[in-house]
């Protein structure tokens, strides 16, 4: 195999110029294939942010009663935290309630002028592991001692938890359909390269060369037209990408668009070796079935 | 060297090229396999380098039953049967030396080799010249000598020629046959399939002749008609 290397290149490149046409069309079948791929991608990695990111500042407010002392509080706090699922356990007393919020309304209006004395309680802020312990963790809560009131947003997470699974799933699905509609082209694309090679490929039988032998050419080509293919889609993809997240930040700055540089980078790396499987792929599968057919 | 025992090869479409064939070659022997169009010359001579399998009956070459070759030793099979194909099989993006320079690539062999052989086999055959010309650029008699080439290059203890001489003129069809002669004179076992009639007379060599796929004759020093 190693001696015979530089051969397989040198025949890979040439059939690769020699059917010039047919080789465009592999490549741009491939580069579609991939942008699309890619998008959904994208798409799947966006939704899952944008949930996630929703998902992760939902915590439990639990509110004690006001007479209670703060070696009290603190007992509780240890109590609270101990509950399973329980992640940490902030307490916020009423004096840092009063004191934050007063400083949010900042000097537009003077809430101390308002209202006498502090209206707020003290406050357990209970964050839990995932998003699903949250009613059953605030059942809990309630049933403590001291504990006045306890809320969180229960009917939202329980949509947000739906959409969560089903952006996963849905998208899991969406990629897995998406890799095998493009695998099925680029093999009947490439197909075409190697059926116009039929003869020549019969000759070489003929005189005696493995099948081995004739499939690593058009494997090799297989390879270098992946590798274009995904490096297109990478370009044509980080533009369009790039354009459209800066509008969409622009118009709905709230929204978490991915922008992390190392999640990006690992899609289009992704595009890139998928582009090359595919073309390798595609060539090995339609130069086997080709050569099962031969003598 | 080869023998086919009871060989019979019916194709698909139901026809019979070959009947219950039965046929011994010696080692270093040069044999003409003579008949009409559609004798079954060309079937015979696919059976040995497992082009085609027998329906029935046994094909021994150098030992070896090839009837029963799996698809991975067959191209070790042929890199031993250098073959003249009937139609030269010439690869036509290729030039003559890349053409006889390709059946020593398949076999993994150096690149040095590859080039000092394939020069010396072009030699043999008087194409050292036309070595870089591309096989439409060449006349019936270069393609066939260049087809020659191809089929020694890997020193092959069996060589079979189809129709050699189907598409030339006189002189050349006898200046191939001396190039056969001469590859035979070398140790190697030669098959040519022919109706040219002059040349089997000429050679005085053994004939076997077919007609409908039975063998009707083989004879030592024999000539195209009884
Ligand atoms: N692959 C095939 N399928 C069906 N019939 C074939 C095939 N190859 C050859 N034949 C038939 O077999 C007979 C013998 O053919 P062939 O061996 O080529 O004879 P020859 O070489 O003596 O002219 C012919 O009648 C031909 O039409
Ligand atoms: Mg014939």
């Amino acid at each position: 195999m190693f001696s015979n290397l530089e051969f397989f290149l040198v025949e890979a490149l040439r059939s690769f110029r020699r059917g010039a046409l047919m080789t465009v069309v592999a490549i741009g079948t491939i580069t579609v294939a991939l942008v699309i791929f890619g998008f959904f991608l994208l798409l799947v990695v966006n939704l899952s942010n944008i949930v996630g990111t929703f998902s992760s500042k939902m915590d439990i407010a639990a509110y004690v009663e006001s007479d209670i002392s703060l070696a009290n509080a603190g007992v509780l706090q240890l109590k609270l935290s101990k509950i399973p699922g329980v992640l940490k356990v902030d307490f916020i007393s009423k004096t840092e309630a009063w004191r934050n919020l007063k400083q949010e309304f900042g000097t537009s209006l003077n809430l101390g002028e308002i209202i006498v004395g502090n209206p707020l309680p003290h406050t357990f802020n209970i964050t839990v592991r995932t998003p699903e312990l949250l009613s059953s963790v605030a059942k809990q809560v309630a049933g403590f001692q001291n504990i006045d009131e306890v809320r969180y947003s229960g009917k939202l997470i329980d949509q947000i938890q739906s959409l969560v699974s089903a952006v996963r799933i849905g998208g899991a699905a969406l990629v897995i359909l998406i890799s095998f509609a493009t695998l099925l082209i680029v093999v009947n694309t490439i197909r075409l390269t190697v059926l116009a090679r039929e003869t020549d490929i019969s000759i070489m039988k003929l005189v005696g060369a493995t099948n081995t032998f004739v499939k690593w050419p058009f494997i090799i080509e297989g390879i270098l037209i992946g590798v274009i293919g995904g490096f297109l889609s990478f370009v044509i993809l980080k533009l369009s990408y790039d354009t459209i997240i800066s509008r969409i930040s622009a118009a709905l700055p709230f929204l978490p668009v991915v922008t992390n540089q190392t999640l990006l980078t690992g899609v289009y790396i992704v595009m890139i070796l998928g582009g090359t499987a595919l073309g390798m792929l595609g060539a090995y599968i339609s130069v086997t079935r080709i050569l099962k057919a031969e003598v | 060297m080869i023998e086919l025992i009871n060989v019979t090869k019916t194709y698909a479409n139901g026809v019979d090229v070959l009947l219950n064939v039965n046929l011994h070659i010696g080692k270093e022997e040069f044999i003409f396999i003579v008949g009409p169009s559609g004798a079954g010359k060309t079937s015979l001579m696919k059976l040995l380098y497992r082009e085609e399998r027998p329906t029935v009956g046994q094909v021994i070459v150098d030992r070896v039953n090839v009837v029963e070759l799996n698809a991975d030793q067959i191209p070790y099979l042929r890199r031993n049967i250098g073959v003249v194909f009937q139609d030269y099989k010439l690869l036509p993006k290729r030039t003559v030396f890349e053409n006889v320079a390709f059946a020593l690539r398949v076999t993994g062999a150096p690149r040095s080799t590859i080039r000092r052989k394939a020069m010396q086999s072009l030699e043999l055959v008087g194409m050292l010249r036309r070595a870089n010309a591309f096989p439409e650029q060449l006349s019936g008699g270069e393609k066939q000598r260049a087809c020659i080439a191809r089929a020694i290059v890997n020193n092959p203890p069996i060589l079979l020629a189809d129709e050699p001489t189907g598409n030339l003129d006189p002189t050349t069809s006898w200046d191939i046959i001396q190039l056969l002669d001469k590859i035979n004179r070398r140790h190697t076992t030669v098959l040519v399939a022919t109706h040219n009639k002059n040349i089997v007379d000429d050679m005085k060599r053994r004939v076997v002749a077919l007609e409908s796929g039975r063998v009707v004759r083989d004879q030592q020093l024999g000539g195209y008609n009884v």
